[in-house]
């Protein structure tokens, strides 16, 4: 049974829901070990209403300073020159693709590679690189170190 | 009894409020059965889906409150996605085409549209009392109908409900000529409000009780506010936002000494720290502080105005051990995590759960959020509380052991249910095997509803309370490894009660399957949004496991709009 992530509209059908020990990162820097079955979003847990679970989310953001800008770096592959985003001015993975798509000037999709997209990729604080939109933005917003946007597969 | 004439029987019921017991009377005779129907005044349904309204007017034809309930609990956590169901339209066409007086309705987790406030408020004269909790699906333009229309309304309560805020006039709605508001509660509106219509509500309301304020309700506005409802006794307060305003602190302040009768306070959404002495004067009669939303207010100030609460029976709070030394009167609690990244001296840990045991003994209800806990802690806090009624603990981290010994809590929380033979509610949590629900099962006599997440090791967990809690009413787990063998070990268990939600368990198709067919009056709800009926279509091996399921007993069979996500078997 696939462990889709339900609040990605955008998750990777290749998540691989049988590998044990998978390490989840909340979005609040919560780390704990669990099994594939047994996985927490920070959607769902914990258990809090989604008003106070807001409130809180912006009490930190505001502790943190709204005006936090968070640029990083973008390649297309094989192009040598990147560009820099400002992550922050994003509200989810559909204004960061359509933002992308716009800047270079190429159609960008999250998930299964297919011929003709390009698809987005990025490195997380681990150092992996990791397919864009399996995890919640705002978990996303966390680990993101860079962007790498992908050649469509040749024949 | 049956010498009496029916008018007198009936008088006698009226005493009997309490749906159990309204419920037994009517198990008496036949007699008694017909004078309950037709006096039955108020209606509860625990899942809407377990009757309709047609079976509701027939058996009760008379009944002026309405209480529905519709999504489960767990949807209150992202559980259940969008468009699951829990419609009320069907409801109130039912009872607008029929007969009955309604005055109240109270409904919680339901879809609620414009369309069904529109029909509610020009079907019934004498509607009295609205009382929306956890709702979605409605807008402000909802509430214009119900403010224009619903002449005898008294209260309008709107409870953290998704509401899609059009900023239009609809506290203007009601006339002029409109004076019988008791509560307002519109706490959750996201919008501005237009303050002088509001102004011009309340100064002409005398029998206004309970206030809650949104966020777009300054300082100033509450102060002139105050000034025009002393006789106010719950008060939600919204926006605090102009700290540099001190004359509206002062008029606020002079206004608050006014109400004497203010017993219960909630909000703070966005506080000024200093603004709250405003409230000092009366702090000593509050019996109910909730500032589970005021994330602004630390330390100092709260311990301030903690010190001022004296009588207080509910609080939602941080500062606990002031609590726990001021507050002796304390009967329910509720801990919410400032920080789900813990750490830092705004961590709660089980240090504060035993002081507040030890320091108010008539803690009966509690809601707790921490980072850690002890086996230790919890046993002494069952020595120091075996009044609980509800009882739920979140350790943030899930699975994590008894952080001094490294032990599951099974013995914590082993302690808890032996001791408090009231217990109705429970929500375990931390590292737990089946050794927890032996406990359960063996000495939660009154358990009603248990809340299991990450928890046990094997089905034998799940049996043991299913065997041992006879007056089991809602079962919810999540992320726990009970599969097939404990769902169908006692299939008749279910029609004992109302509903059972597995998610992220080890239940698969084949199982469910199974159950429905073995007991055709129950629902067994196959939750997959992700598949939209590619379940079916695939033709899934029975192996498959099933993401959600959430069967509950109904004597009115498969409903007819579920979504296409959701696969009745």
């Amino acid at each position: 049974m696939e462990n889709s992530n339900s609040y990605s509209p955008y998750s990777s059908s290749s998540v691989d829901s049988t590998k044990p020990s998978l390490s989840v990162n909340l979005s609040l820097s919560l780390t704990f070990p669990s099994t594939s079955s047994q996985r927490a979003t920070s959607q769902d847990w914990p258990p809090i209403k989604p008003r106070l679970r807001d409130t809180l989310k912006s009490l930190r953001l505001r502790q943190r300073g709204y005006n936090t800008a968070l640029f990083i770096k973008v390649y297309m592959e094989g192009v040598p020159i990147g560009r820099k985003l400002d992550l922050s001015t994003f509200s989810g993975y559909e204004s960061l693709l359509e933002n992308l798509s716009g800047m270079f000037d190429t159609s960008v999709i999250c998930g299964n590679r297919d011929r003709k997209h390009h698809v987005l990729t990025y490195q997380d604080k681990d150092g992996d690189w990791m397919m864009v939109g399996d995890i919640p933005w705002d978990m996303f917003l966390e680990t993101v170190r860079r962007l790498k946007i992908t050649r469509p597969e040749r024949c | 009894m049956n010498y009496f004439p029916d008018e007198v029987i009936e008088h006698v019921f009226d005493f009997v409020t309490s749906h159990k017991d309204r419920h037994s009377i009517s198990l008496v005779c036949k007699s008694w059965f017909k004078i309950e129907r037709y006096s039955r005044q108020n209606v509860f349904i625990g899942n809407c889906y377990a009757i309709n309204p047609e079976r509701l007017l027939r058996r009760f034809p008379c009944f002026k409150s309405l209480t529905l309930k519709g999504k489960p609990h767990f949807a209150d956590f992202n559980l259940v996605p969008h468009g699951w169901g829990g419609f009320v339209q069907p409801w109130i066409e039912a009872l607008a085409r029929s007969r009955v007086g309604l005055e109240e309705l109270r409904l919680k987790r339901m879809v609620v549209t414009d369309e069904s406030l529109e029909l509610l408020s020009r079907s019934f004269v004498n509607f009295k009392s609205l009382v929306l909790v956890s709702c979605e699906g409605f807008s402000t333009d909802g509430l214009a109908s119900i403010a224009s229309n619903c002449r005898h309304l008294q209260d309008l309560d709107l409870q953290e409900n998704e509401i899609d805020d059009h900023r239009g006039q609809w506290l203007s709605c009601f006339p002029e000529t409109y004076t019988s508001l008791v509560t307002l509660n519109f706490a959750c509106l996201e919008g501005e409000t237009n303050l002088v219509a509001l102004e011009r509500l309340v100064a002409r309301s005398p029998n206004l009780r309970s206030l809650k304020l949104n966020r777009a309700v300054p300082l100033d506005a509450l102060a002139r506010l105050m000034a025009c409802a002393p006789q106010i006794v719950d008060l939600g307060v919204g926006s605090y936002e102009d700290e540099q305003d001190s004359e509206s602190c002062l008029k606020l302040q002079a206004a608050i000494r006014k109400c004497t009768s203010l017993r219960s306070l909630s909000g703070f959404l966005e506080a000024a720290p200093h603004c709250l002495s405003a409230f000092h004067p009366v702090c000593h009669n509050l019996t109910s502080l909730n500032l589970s939303y005021a994330a602004e207010i630390h330390g100092s100030h709260l311990i301030k105005l903690i010190e001022h609460c004296k009588k207080l029976q509910r609080i939602g709070d941080k500062g606990l051990e002031v609590v726990a030394s001021t507050c002796k009167e304390l009967q329910e609690l509720r801990v919410f995590p400032t920080d789900l990244q813990g750490g830092g001296n705004t961590a709660v840990t089980e240090d504060g759960l035993v002081a507040i045991s030890a320091g108010c003994p008539k803690l009966h209800s509690i809601l707790y959020f921490c980072q850690q806990m002890t086996n230790a802690a919890l046993i002494t806090v069952a020595k120091n509380c075996p009044n609980f009624i509800r009882f739920r603990l979140c350790i943030l981290e899930p699975h994590k052991p008894d952080h001094v010994t490294s032990q599951p809590l099974d013995e914590g929380f082993g302690a808890i249910v032996q001791a408090c033979k009231n217990l109705k509610r429970l929500s375990v949590s931390g590292l737990l095997t089946d050794q927890v629900f032996l406990y359960i099962g063996m000495y939660a006599t009154e358990l009603e509803m248990l809340s299991i997440a990450f928890a046990g090791d094997t089905d034998k967990g799940m049996l043991y309370v299913l065997n041992g809690c006879k007056k089991m009413r809602k079962l919810e787990i999540r992320d726990s490894p009970f599969g097939d063998a404990a769902l169908l070990a006692d299939v008749n268990k279910y029609e004992t009660m109302r509903s059972l939600w597995m998610s992220s368990c080890e239940v698969t198709l084949g199982g469910c399957k199974r159950l429905a067919r073995k007991a055709p009056w129950l629902n067994v709800e196959i939750i997959n949004e992700n598949d939209n009926n590619r379940m079916e279509e695939n033709g899934y091996e029975g192996r498959q496991k099933v993401d959600k399921l959430y069967l509950y007993r109904t004597v009115v069979g498969t409903r007819v709009d579920a979504p296409p996500f959701v696969w009745i078997l």
